[in-house]
């Protein structure tokens, strides 16, 4: 009886708790539903937004920037692949940050800091570090910390680092040309970038690509004319004849005299491009192209040159330069001594101020402006280059008869010392090659005439003159080699006018007299000491440079030696 | 009509699997370019990390102190031709 009335009251509790469970089932059921609706309807604009930037990223694929090269394809610049390394601070978990801190050698107390302060800040982006060795990065990337990321990027190095630095220049760290070639050049050089959409994974890999807006395109490669052997010769003796005469500044410059090529184009002091912590502003100055300097003697040749292409001149002619000076407008412009009667060849020999005073007189200022200008001097810049000087020469009109006598021999005019060895190569047949500094497929650019091959022929055998025993320019010789130049100690410009106890020593030179190969123009800047004058200063330089620069190119010597071997089965 | 739509029907399934097989496909060479790509970066790697050491080595300042200190070599004080 009991258990008959116990089972309507045990089904309904078992109904009852199965209808319950249902409808729970079917709330948490509905609740699903309900987010699910949400989800898909109200939040979905904003969840979409959020999705795609954790996973789909414009990314840009850097070009590697063109490379620059010697004439000889010796690499003076190269692009190497590296790894910039970056974090999400919203993503990253802090504590794995000290093994990465350390696989960077950077402090993990400093790096730990950095990533709150940024993720306090909401930031989402910085970088862990830059343009970091591949193995390095690799390592780093290993560990797979989420919200590490690395990027291909390129680094610029400079094999010949300070030796070709002002010609080549040099990059900042987003690749960008900030001095010299790397400057001038830095569109042709960079290349272009590529882009493209693709969705990534939480480490970065790339599991699908959206769109390519642009391929990347690598920057052409650059040869110079520079030949980096003459390069690193002229270097040399340049830091050396800097050091030896605590001078403030110096540079040389190398020419090829039949075709304008710029071989050498060295400054002191220089700098590591390698190191950006080192760089100074006043070592970054490129004084080959940038400086300008009084050229003084080393001008004298051209007034005489126009002297002689004028055809009222001849070699022979004779100037009686007595009493060693000459009033100009309450001027006096004077020799070192009284030379007394000198022919033409005496006068660049002697370097007689007087002589030359007395031709550009008898030429008038239109006929040396016009034959100065035609040789180069006072022209805009010659290479295109960032910071290069624009040179002075006054207007004819402008040339009274004291600046048309101070310009005859070099002062009141400016020149810088590119402009200088430009202006030599005229020496070398009579036209004026023009200097370039990148090698071309093209044809040799044309000349410019500037005199006659005669009178050119005749100015070679006056600047041999003065590196003879008579001359002023004696040190500047090279042994086997018939040498001529012309020596220039200019007063610096200062505050007051020209100062007495700064000097400018200049050689100016080409060589073999014979066969004219190469020019060379040799600055030294404020040397301290007894020696100032450019016969002193500049042409030892010029000797050492040129000499084993006319070796180095096997160009044979036109002075037959005593001591010259003869070649098995030859001649006696 | 009947046989219209199933055709149409069969179309739609059709070129459903064909984008299917096309995405696939796309993936893979993604995948194969990918690992191109990853050559090419290991190889200009390589390529710059070999220029600079040989740069490094024939650099004309070292090699001018190698000549003098180790092989004693020195700058010709006397012409000297060599003639036929």
């Amino acid at each position: 009886m009991t258990e008959t009335s116990l089972e309507p009251q045990e089904n309904s509790i078992v109904r009852w708790r199965f209808t319950l469970v249902l409808a729970v089932f079917a709330l948490l059921l509905a609740v699903v539903l309900g987010r699910l609706v949400i989800l898909h309807t109200v939040d979905q604009p904003f969840l979409f937004e959020q999705g795609e930037k954790r996973t789909v990223r414009e990314e840009v694929q850097p070009a590697s920037r063109g490379m620059i090269t010697d004439r000889f394809g010796t690499p003076l610049a190269v692009s190497t692949p590296v790894v910039t390394l970056w974090l999400n601070p919203q993503q990253v978990n802090i504590q794995q940050l000290p093994a990465i801190a350390k696989d960077l050698d950077i402090p993990a107390h400093t790096l730990v800091k950095s990533v709150e302060r940024a993720a306090s800040q909401g930031r989402s982006f910085i970088y862990l570090k830059r343009q970091v060795e591949p193995d390095v990065a690799e390592k780093v990337l290993a560990r797979r910390v989420a919200g590490v990321y690395g990027d291909e990027d390129f680094r610029r190095f400079y094999p010949a680092a300070e030796i070709t630095a002002h010609t080549v220049g040099i990059v900042n760290i987003d690749g960008k040309g900030q001095e010299g070639l790397e400057l001038a050049f830095d569109d042709y050089l960079r290349g272009h970038d590529g882009e493209r959409k693709v969705v990534k994974d939480l480490y970065g890999n790339v599991i699908k690509q959206l769109e390519v807006n642009g391929v990347a395109e690598n920057g052409p490669d650059m040869a110079l004319t520079i030949d980096l052997r003459l390069q690193y010769l002229a270097y040399r003796e340049l830091k050396a004849a800097v050091q030896q005469h605590r001078a403030k500044s110096g540079s040389a410059v190398i020419v090829d005299a039949h075709t304008g090529e710029v071989l050498a184009l060295v400054s002191q002091p220089s700098y590591n491009p390698n190191n950006r912590a080192t760089l100074k502003p006043e070592d970054m100055r490129n004084r080959a192209i940038a400086d300008l300097i009084e050229p003084g003697s080393t001008m004298k040749p051209f007034t005489v040159a126009a002297a002689l292409n004028s055809g009222r001149f001849f070699p022979s002619t004779q100037i009686d330069t007595s009493p060693g000076y000459v009033r100009v407008k309450n001027k006096t412009i004077r020799d070192h001594r009284d030379y007394g009667v000198l022919d033409i060849t005496g006068i660049i020999t002697k370097s007689s101020n007087v002589g030359v005073t007395y031709l550009a007189h008898k030429l008038g200022a239109e006929v040396i402006w016009d034959f100065f200008t035609k040789a180069g001097i006072g022209q805009p810049g010659v290479l295109g280059f960032p910071g290069e000087a624009v040179g002075v020469l006054p207007y004819p009109e402008q040339l009274d008869s004291l600046r048309l006598a101070t310009a005859s021999f070099g002062y009141g005019l400016a020149v810088s010392p590119l402009q200088l060895a430009q202006s030599y190569t005229a020496f070398a047949g009579g036209c004026r090659q023009s200097v370039r500094l990148i090698m071309r497929d093209e044809d040799k650019p044309a000349c410019e005439p500037v005199m006659s091959a005669k009178v050119s022929r005749q100015i070679l055998d006056m600047l041999e003159t003065v590196t003879s025993d008579k001359g002023t320019g004696s040190r500047a010789r090279v042994e086997g080699y018939r040498v001529g130049g012309k020596t220039g100690t200019a007063h610096k410009v200062g505050r007051g006018g020209y100062e007495d106890s700064a000097y400018t020593a200049v050689f100016a030179g080409i060589a073999p007299i014979s066969d004219p190969d190469l020019v060379l123009v040799v600055v030294i800047d404020e040397p301290q000491g007894q020696e100032y004058y450019g016969g002193e200063v500049a042409a030892p330089v010029f000797s050492r440079i040129m000499g084993q620069a006319l070796r180095l190119r096997q160009v044979a010597p036109d002075i037959p030696s005593k001591n010259t071997l003869q070649m098995a089965g030859g001649g006696a | 009509m009947n046989a219209l739509q199933g055709t149409l029907w069969g179309f739609v399934v059709v070129s459903a699997l064909v984008q299917i097989a096309q995405v696939q496909h796309h993936r893979d060479l993604l995948q194969v370019w990918q690992a191109a790509d990853k050559q090419r970066y290991l190889l200009l790697q390589e390529h710059t990390r070999l220029v600079l050491e040989k740069s490094t080595l024939l650099a004309n300042g070292r090699v001018d102190q190698l000549a003098r200190k180790q092989l004693n070599m020195k700058d010709p004080e006397q012409v000297q031709v060599l003639s036929e």
